[in-house]
């Protein structure tokens, strides 16, 4: 009944001024399933609808089902670019419940191999933007520099994209001197092509004209509306977890919070090129200062009674994990909080038109891509009564006294 | 004259077989050059180099599933396909390139290409609205904006030579640039470079591949065309391609002309056809590789701010000069 009600609106519709475009779930400028209906006049785009919940794999469940161990795999799974992220904020929040710390050569490998990670991140994502405006040379020059931290990466640790670095206790591999020197030499060739990238960024005309001024978010709706990470840092608030609550050192670890106030994708590119640069300089610090010693120690399979909450700077913003431990071998309960869920609300303002801000179809890729999705992290459970049209959430006690009353 | 001579001519050479033979090998060239400036490698695999990449392309897609949509419109959108063929090839026939005259020749044939050329987009256009798809129709209409961007100083370009040569027939065009050794590059090089960023916008190449965005709306007014359709649309594409490179070098680089040894003309012509071509080709593919897609606004806002008002500049510069 449903689709035939849609089917009469899209025929009345095609008459009309306004006409409904829809971009996803399967769309060129989208990698992974969300859906987003645009309301347009001609080229110019009124009003914006998102649903990102398309692939719900029931992680948390999942992470509640296996020990600690076989978690750190499946954590690492819940998004590939920000795989290290993921499990270092694993690896804090159960490391926090035993209350141990871990050695500072660990630490120091751990920053080094995060730092390499968000260089491959923004450096993935500085060549899909790239390819969303259509400039496909950039694209392939980026990607192709992008090998050279691809195969550090794969040096490292065993593999070029899921790295399973991070343990509990440590980090999984030592660093050899002989891989020390080829970071370094990888960086000093990553940082001049960088430079150059920043160069093209600001010159090109084209790029210009495609990023800025589009895709504003003022700081103060970056403020209501939650944005994290890149996103937000490009509107001009300082803010990164790397610099507000340090972990694995970062205290320790000079480096810079970028910030641009230009409000625009132009700055978000620019920060992203930024802080891969301050990236580069971080790396090579990690590999000058890297102490010597245990790279792991090894901790009971069982936590104690216990819970913790841990933040890592992922590349697209802040993570939170939440877990909480009953003693047993495995999580009593695991909760993930992902960058690209936070920013969905933003990204939502970003495409609205609004008094003297035009937002044309030709935008909608670019300003999509700028905060960086990861959609297949974003996915929510939700309740949809389809008669009624109503949607609502449940709380666990709710649905227990659902089932209770239904008899299930 | 001789009848079955030139029906030969239109058939094989150099008429249609030629045109499609050449059309596959120049978007292997323009794909092979597109790669090197990306720091790709391009086609490899079929035939030597790659080169027969396009023909596999084409011969794959004619035999893939043609789907026809229910709510397209059915006659219109069948035969669109075959008339954009039909446009690019007939304006083909109306280049010189085995002789200063083209197959088709007449006084005032420049006016004819032209219109050759408009009628493609407006295939174009027709072929979006058609579809009644949604990305379709926001193709078509960005593809009628753009013909409102592009063919303008497109044609002022070409009228510029038409003030040149004193002439709107190719055969005397072409003949004046022989006899005076092309003169047209020198007064004539703002309006080449005029109508190849023109052109560029008329092949929907990037910057200006705004009707058919990938990332923005799927494949703009070409999303429901497949199979066999696709494959016509496809080879239109590069038979257009090689219809405008030689239009350009009809006009600005002295057509087939050269120097040439007397009684070799059928075999020198086509050769300094094909070399001056080429140039042009490059100079489409680097424009290609340089840019990122600008959007509908910029690009009109450009045509009407920089390429028109240099268009007219340009013809007043032209007929004080001549």
């Amino acid at each position: 009944m449903q689709k035939e009600e849609l089917r009469s609106e899209d025929k009345k519709s095609s008459y009309e001024l306004f006409f409904d475009i829809p971009v996803g779930p399967q769309h060129p400028a989208l990698k992974e399933p969300a859906f987003f209906k645009f309301k347009v006049e001609g080229e110019r785009v009124i009003g914006v609808d998102a649903d990102v919940s398309y692939n719900h794999r029931g992680i948390e469940k999942a992470l509640e089902q296996r020990n600690y161990i076989q978690n750190i795999y499946l954590i690492e799974r819940i998004c590939g670019i920000c795989n290290v992220a993921h499990t270092l904020c694993y690896a804090q929040a159960v490391e926090q419940i035993h209350g141990k710390e871990i050695p500072p050569r660990a630490n120091y490998i751990r920053l080094m191999i995060e730092e390499l990670a968000r260089i491959h991140s923004h450096t993935l994502w500085l060549g899909v933007a790239a390819h969303e405006i259509g400039f496909d040379t950039l694209f392939m020059y980026v990607w192709r520099d992008r090998e050279v931290v691809m195969d550090l990466i794969e040096m490292l640790t065993g593999n070029r994209v899921t790295t399973a670095i991070n343990t509990i206790g440590g980090v999984r591999r030592d660093v050899s001197d002989e891989a020390k020197y080829k970071v370094k030499k990888g960086m000093d060739i990553l940082e001049e092509r960088l430079k150059y990238y920043k160069k093209v960024a600001i010159n090109d005309p084209t790029i210009n004209a495609r990023c800025s001024g589009v895709g504003i978010l003022k700081p103060r709706d970056a403020i209501k509306l939650c944005a994290v990470g890149p996103t937000l840092r490009a509107s001009g608030i300082k803010n990164d977890v790397r610099a507000d609550d340090p972990y694995a050192l970062h205290d320790e670890v000079p480096f810079n919070v970028i910030t641009y106030d230009t409000m625009d994708v132009l700055a978000r590119v620019l920060v992203r090129v930024d802080e891969t640069l301050e990236s580069v300089n971080m790396v090579r610090y990690c590999v000058d200062h890297m102490p010597s010693g245990e790279v792991k120690i090894k901790l009971p399979l069982s936590p104690p009674i216990g819970e913790s909450v841990s933040r890592v700077e992922a590349p697209r913003g802040e993570l939170i994990h939440y877990a909480r431990s009953n003693g047993t071998n495995k999580p009593e309960r695991y909760k993930v909080r992902t960058p690209t869920f936070e920013n969905i609300p933003s990204v939502c303002e970003m495409l609205t038109s609004k008094n003297g801000y035009e937002v044309n179809i030709a935008d909608i890729p670019i300003t999509l891509a700028s905060i960086d999705p990861c959609f297949s992290c974003t996915a929510r459970m939700e309740f949809r009564d389809v008669s009624k049209g109503k949607t609502w959430i449940w709380s666990l006690e709710e649905l227990k006294a659902h089932c209770k009353k239904k008899g299930i | 004259m001789y009848p079955l001579l030139e029906l030969l001519q239109i058939l094989i050479f150099p008429g249609i077989l030629f045109a499609i033979f050449l059309a596959f090998i120049y978007e292997w060239l323009d794909r092979k050059i597109y790669a090197k400036f990306q720091n790709r490698v391009g086609p490899l695999y079929t035939g030597p180099m790659g080169i027969l990449q396009p023909f596999a392309d084409f011969v794959k897609l004619l035999a893939k599933e043609d789907i026809v949509p229910n709510d397209v419109d059915k006659p219109l959108f069948n035969i669109l396909p075959i008339f954009a063929l039909t446009l690019s090839l007939t304006g083909f026939l109306a280049l010189p390139i085995i002789s200063l005259k083209g197959i088709i020749s007449f006084n005032g044939d420049l006016i004819f290409l032209i219109v050759l050329m408009t009628l493609i987009c407006i295939v174009v256009i027709y072929a979006g609205v058609s579809s009644s798809n949604r990305f379709s129709t926001v193709g078509a209409e960005r593809a009628a904006l753009q013909l409102l961007g592009y063919e303008i100083p497109m044609m002022l370009s070409v009228v510029s030579v038409g003030i040149m040569a004193n002439s709107m027939w190719i055969y005397e065009i072409v003949s004046i640039q022989s006899n005076t050794f092309w003169f047209l590059i020198g007064p004539g090089i703002l309006g080449f470079a005029i109508f190849i960023i023109c052109g560029q916008a008329e092949l929907e190449r990037i910057p200006f591949d705004i009707p058919e965005a990938e990332t923005e709306i799927v494949a703009g007014w070409l999303t429901e065309f497949s199979g066999r359709k696709f494959a016509l649309f496809r080879l239109t594409r590069n038979v257009e391609l090689l219809y405008l490179s030689g239009l350009a070098v009809t006009l600005f680089l002295g057509g087939p002309s050269g120097p040439i040894i007397l009684g070799l003309e059928p075999i020198l012509y086509p050769i300094y056809f094909l070399i001056k071509t080429l140039f042009v080709l490059f100079l489409l593919t680097t424009l290609r590789a340089l840019f990122a897609r600008l959007r509908i606004d910029q690009m009109v806002n450009f045509s009407w701010k920089y390429l028109i008002p240099i268009a007219i500049l340009h013809i007043l510069f032209v007929r004080v000069i001549f």
